[in-house]
């Protein structure tokens, strides 16, 4: 009983002292998304020419792998 | 005395050939705006078709991995082990996820079958016990 005390106190402290990190990387990635998807929809132009040029070089890379 | 200028050797008035060719530019005008409208009203309806501007609004990154896609095909990479590997990928995940539920439920049903007979089983030892005792004197 006392070990399953011991575990579950110490399991409740590292979740208390980890909460808010991992609260604020929600927050960052978030805050992240939300800018990546403005960006796309404003240069909707520019990211999918960007996209296309990305693609056409991985896709040359590997055939030349192959 | 008729000059060279009024009564050319050829017959015609120097007149009629300008006329002829103005016409001709005319007519030349004529078909490259037809044409060049044609085009922009294929280019418009494609583009109407394509809907760029609200795909990309729905679906932002759903339109750039297409793109993406588009791209590595364009760049030669379909038929590459890269390709292979991610289709490989694919179809493992997709058949984690389809046949994960369903050993879920299989799982399910045999310890709802295997705690009903066990119950059965707990409950004919049970008569058998009292039908013993009663047939005791």
């Amino acid at each position: 009983m006392e070990m399953t005390e011991k575990i579950e106190e110490t399991a409740r402290e590292i979740g208390a002292r980890v909460r808010p990190q991992i609260d604020e990387a929600r927050k960052k990635l978030e805050s992240m998304n939300t800018s990546a998807i403005e960006f796309i929809k404003e240069n909707p132009g520019k990211c999918l020419v960007g996209a296309v040029a990305l693609g056409f070089l991985v896709g040359k890379i590997a055939s030349r792998r192959g | 005395m008729e000059t060279r200028t009024d009564n050319p050797p050829n017959g015609r008035s120097a007149g009629d050939g300008t006329k002829k060719l103005g016409k001709r530019i005319e007519k030349v005008g004529h078909t490259a705006e037809h044409v060049w409208d044609r085009t922009r009203d294929s280019v418009s309806d494609i583009r109407d078709a394509l809907d760029i501007p609200g795909r990309v609004e729905r679906h932002p990154y759903g339109t750039v991995a297409a793109a993406v896609g588009i791209g590595y095909v364009l760049g030669g990479g379909l038929f590459s082990p890269l390709t292979a590997s991610i289709v490989r990928l694919g179809v493992r995940i997709g058949l984690k996820l389809a046949v994960l539920p369903l050993l879920k439920q299989e799982m399910a049903e045999l310890v709802e079958t295997l705690e009903d007979e066990d119950g059965k089983g707990k409950g004919a030892s049970k008569l058998n016990v009292k039908r013993t005792r009663g047939d005791e004197p």
